[in-house]
């Protein structure tokens, strides 16, 4: 393989007495999809967070691109290329999906020195993205609230992606759908790692992560538990490592091993 | 159906009985009265009856408008909008002779007569070009409640001012404080107009400032939680109590003699008058030479049947 | 999935003139006609459409615009500033403190007026984004505290609650022109030689027209609403004020400075009520502690009946200027109309719900909410 895009070294984060990370490290490739999984309370949201510049790391290092990154805001990481697709605050409901795509990126165009907003671009844009992400609008000026919840992780993706984001962190994205829905986010990740994005698929949903991933990172209080490569790993071991393994396999025993 | 259609009906009529009470009009001459109280001051429903019943009795259309909020501006283009609908005179008050002025010698200048009433000077009056003056001069009342009350033994006084924001109004308290003799200073409250606010500002005053021994009120806005204000610290009928207009509390505090007395400026007559003036300088030609003096007059406890009888309604 | 989508079974195809129709404006449109219609029925002969008449509803009407315009921004960005109201009375009469009590020239006078007003409303937003409390409460404090002021200074430094004379401190002033003056008095003139509108018939200004010209007071409203409505819909800016009443975590995340642009609409409101107490003072010539009571809901009103969403992110400013028009041609028309004055209150709420509940069902048409 090339060489990581990104790598995060030893990343300590503490807040006051708390301590969110305990030394976390990871890597991801471009064009892979790299899972990291773990229970609430595991440090995946502090983590990304850490990744994409909302909170400095206490200890630890970022090397992005073979450089040493330091990010004072999100919107530095953003510039660099990471992109975070949240799991409920991607999209703004009441607005069109075209004003949704460029919203932080507005195409501007200048008549009489004054920049515009140039509506034009972004419709025919818009327009072009979803076609080929797969959804049908009636037009750019359709509202994101009419879409389903799939869709507007979609959009959020496609946007990201077309704004050049060469990481694309992805929290939760399919925690609240359904189904088929799912499956359509998880088809979007992976045409998006085909055109060569590295992506980080948070999730503690181990069937959603064995669908797209090509490597899993187990995160547990704070701490990696391991990466493995797809193939290594069975979805039972994942589910015992992100719970901490004993009690969870009481716990599954007495539901008949259903979770 | 049917008696959805009924109730239809009936609420059709009520939304357009306003509207068909001024359409079908029993003469040519249309008056409107224009006044800068809000919605909130029921002072001014004297002004409603007064001009209702002379547009009755001499056989003209009167309206009544007023800025809901009590808003200057918004008075002056309401008497703007007046001037506009053509009507043959105005009555209005002159609560702010800046802002008024221009809208009152557009309707002079169009060919409509005006008559300045309740608040404003006779001098403002001519400015305008008003036919005349109805009203009470309020510097000189406030002045001669004044002079009634050193004469009756107030040394330091108390003025609840309802009105801040209207300035002639404020012209009371400093006439009164000049009658005494004695400065202004802080003895001037800005009451603000709700009941209970009032009746706890005065009685805090009260307790912080034990020398008064006289309160001055500026209407039943003021006068009414002022008097409940000294029910409650008992210092009803002990402290010298003067107030000015009328009003159903204040005749009752009059009558308890909890109040010294009122000082009427006869609302009715402002109203009315003008009404009957304008009517007959319309229809006749003929004028008063003179501005006329609606007040003061001092209201105690003799005389106060009519009053009594009336308080609220005409007086 | 293949490139070419199926279409949505579920999704119907919406004719091209009733998207066309469905416009965040639709509301307000349609109570304009509805208006129209009313007051032609009930007061066509009463003046209301006769060029003194249309000067009267259109003054207030724009009086109404501009304020509106502030507000709608702001509440598009999801915030309120009930201050609006205490602001016109607060700026006017610093005018008049500088004007005239302290002589300064006027053009200085309203300059240091509007600096210190905008700062006002930069320390609302401040105080609203810094302690994330609700805009509700932060600027009904200044309600009061602006109010309190307006009636303090005057009474304090010339014991009275009114300052007069503007006028006349202002005269020949170049920027009290600028919100003062009436242009297009050679066309009234003109229409008033020709007959189409009446003239004066006594005074010093027998012969001149009953309307003698367009007060920069509508020029003003127009160019705000003009300014509003590109400023919203046409440029970056615009759908950043979108964003942040629409969702500010969202916009936060997708690089939008929702901080800076709240700021600035507080600001921006601030500036349109200085503009309305400029021209008000201007034309009047006085300043009042009770100019501009209750004009905050006023305004307020004006914004929902043009179609915008209490909550933010949602809303126009040409839907505004329409309310604007409503509300400033019902409150003058029910006195033409002849209605019972205290009847006023009664047809504002009746609009005032109808308008809100027949945007609710176009805002959910447009937008997909359940």
């Amino acid at each position: 393989m090339t060489k990581p895009i990104i790598e995060m070294k030893n990343i300590e984060k503490h807040f006051g007495a708390v301590i969110a990370l305990a030394g976390v490290s990871l890597e991801v490739f471009p064009g892979e999809c790299h899972c990291l999984l773990g229970d609430n309370g595991a440090g995946k949201s502090t983590f990304i967070k850490t990744m994409s510049g909302v909170h400095k790391p206490t200890k630890g290092e970022i090397v992005f691109d073979g450089k040493p990154m330091n990010f004072e805001t999100p919107r530095d990481a953003m510039d660099a290329g990471i992109a975070t697709v949240h799991q409920h605050l991607a999209m703004i409901p009441l607005m069109s999906v075209a004003r949704n795509f460029f919203m932080g990126n507005e195409p501007v165009k200048k008549i009489a020195g004054i920049s515009f907003f140039d509506k034009e671009y972004a419709d025919r844009v818009t327009m072009e993205e979803m076609r080929t992400m797969g959804i049908n609008l009636r037009g750019p000026d359709q509202a994101v609230g009419t879409l389903s919840g799939g869709e507007r992780q979609t959009v959020a993706i496609s946007r990201a992606v077309h704004f050049g984001a060469k990481v694309l962190i992805l929290d939760e994205p399919t925690s609240a759908l359904g189904v088929r829905q799912t499956s359509n986010v998880l088809a979007t990740v992976d045409k998006v790692r085909k055109q060569g994005v590295a992506v980080v698929f948070i999730t503690h949903n181990v069937r959603h992560a064995m669908a797209v991933g090509d490597r899993f990172t187990v995160l547990n209080r704070g701490q990696t538990l391991g990466t493995a490569q797809r193939g290594e790993i069975s979805p039972e071991e994942l589910q015992d490592m992100m719970a901490g393994g004993q009690e969870l396999a009481t716990l599954e025993g007495s539901l008949g091993g259903t979770v | 159906m049917k008696h959805l259609f009924t109730s239809l009906a009936l609420g059709a009529a009520i939304v357009t009985a306003p509207l068909a009470a001024t359409a079908e009009s029993h003469s040519d001459l249309n008056y409107v009265l224009v006044s800068h109280a809000p919605d909130s001051d029921t002072w001014w429903n004297t002004i409603k009856n007064g001009i209702a019943l002379a547009g009755e009795q001499v056989g003209v259309n009167v309206e009544y408008r007023n800025p809901p909020t009590g808003d200057l501006a918004d008075m002056a283009r309401i008497i703007q909008q007046a001037a506009a609908s053509g009507p043959d005179g105005i009555i209005t008050t002159l609560a702010d002779f800046d802002v008024l002025q221009g809208p009152i010698k557009d309707a002079v200048d169009q060919g409509i007569d005006v008559i300045i009433m309740n608040t404003g000077t006779p001098e403002q009056a001519r400015e305008v070009g008003a036919l005349m003056y109805v009203g009470q001069p309020e510097y000189d009342a406030g002045f001669a409640a004044g002079q009634r009350a050193k004469g009756e033994g107030v040394t330091k006084f108390l003025c609840v001012n309802h009105a801040i924001q209207q300035p002639t109004v404020g012209e009371r308290c400093r006439g009164y404080a000049d009658g005494l003799g004695i400065d202004l200073g802080d003895a001037m409250m800005d009451s603000g107009t709700d009941p209970a606010e009032i009746k706890n500002k005065v009685l805090a005053y009260l307790s912080a400032n034990p020398d008064v021994d006289g309160i001055l009120t500026l209407g039943p806005v003021s006068a009414d939680p002022t008097l409940a204000a000294l029910e409650e610290n008992g210092m009803a009928g002990s402290i010298h109590f003067g107030t000015f207009d009328l009003g159903e509390e204040i005749v009752k505090g009059i009558k308890a003699g909890t109040i010294n007395w009122g000082i009427d400026q006869q609302p009715f007559l402002q109203a009315y008058m003008p009404v009957v003036i304008l009517a007959n300088w319309d229809r006749y030609g003929v004028l008063p030479g003179n501005n006329i003096n609606s007040g003061p007059g001092f209201v105690t406890k003799d005389g106060l049947a009519k009053v009594e009888e009336f308080a609220g309604e005409y007086r | 999935m293949a490139d070419t989508p199926p279409v949505d079974e579920r999704i119907k195809e919406m004719a091209a003139f009733r998207t066309a129709l469905i416009r965040p404006e639709l509301g307000g449109m349609v109570g304009i006609v509805a208006v129209f219609v009313f007051f032609l029925l009930f007061a066509f002969d009463s003046g209301m459409f006769a060029a003194q008449g249309v000067m009267n509803w259109s003054v207030v009407s724009a009086q109404f615009m501009i304020i509106a315009v502030g507000a709608c921004l702001l509440m598009i960005a999801g915030e309120f500033d009930l201050s609006v109201g205490s602001m016109i009375g607060f700026a006017g009469m610093m005018i008049a403190v500088f004007g005239v009590v302290l002589a300064w020239p006027m053009w200085m006078a309203i300059i240091i007026t509007f600096v210190i007003c905008i700062s006002i409303g930069a320390l609302n937003g401040f105080i609203v984004i810094r302690t994330g409390l609700p805009s509700f409460i932060v600027t009904l404090a200044f309600l009061f505290i602006l109010r309190g002021f307006t009636i303090y200074i005057p009474q304090t430094i010339e014991r009275k609650t009114i300052i007069g004379g503007i006028r006349d401190a202002a005269e020949g002033d170049w920027l009290g022109t600028i919100f003062g003056a009436k242009i297009f008095g050679a066309v009234f003139r003109w229409l008033g030689d020709a007959g189409v509108i009446a003239v004066f018939e006594r005074g010093n200004r027998a012969g001149e027209p009953v309307v003698d010209g367009i007060p920069m007071l509508i020029v003003w409203a127009l160019i705000l609403v003009v300014f509003g409505h590109i400023l919203l819909t046409r440029t970056r800016f615009g759908n950043w004020i979108f964003a942040a009443g629409g969702d500010a975590e969202a916009a936060r995340n997708s690089g939008v400075p929702v901080n800076r642009v709240k700021i600035l609409m507080f600001m921006f409101t601030a500036f349109c009520a200085t503009v309305f107490a400029t021209c008000q003072v201007m034309e009047f010539g006085s300043a009042g502690a009770d100019r501009g009571l209750l004009k905050e809901f006023e305004a307020i009103i004006a914004v929902v009946i043009g179609g915008a969403l209490l909550t933010g992110g949602y809303g126009s400013v040409i839907g505004a200027a329409l309310g604007a028009l409503i509300f400033g041609v019902v409150q003058q028309g029910l006195f033409f109309a002849g209605v019972e004055s205290s009847l006023f209150r009664v047809f504002l709420g009746v609009i005032l719900l109808g308008a809100v509940i027949l945007n609710t069902y176009i805002r959910r048409m447009i937008t997909g909410e359940r």
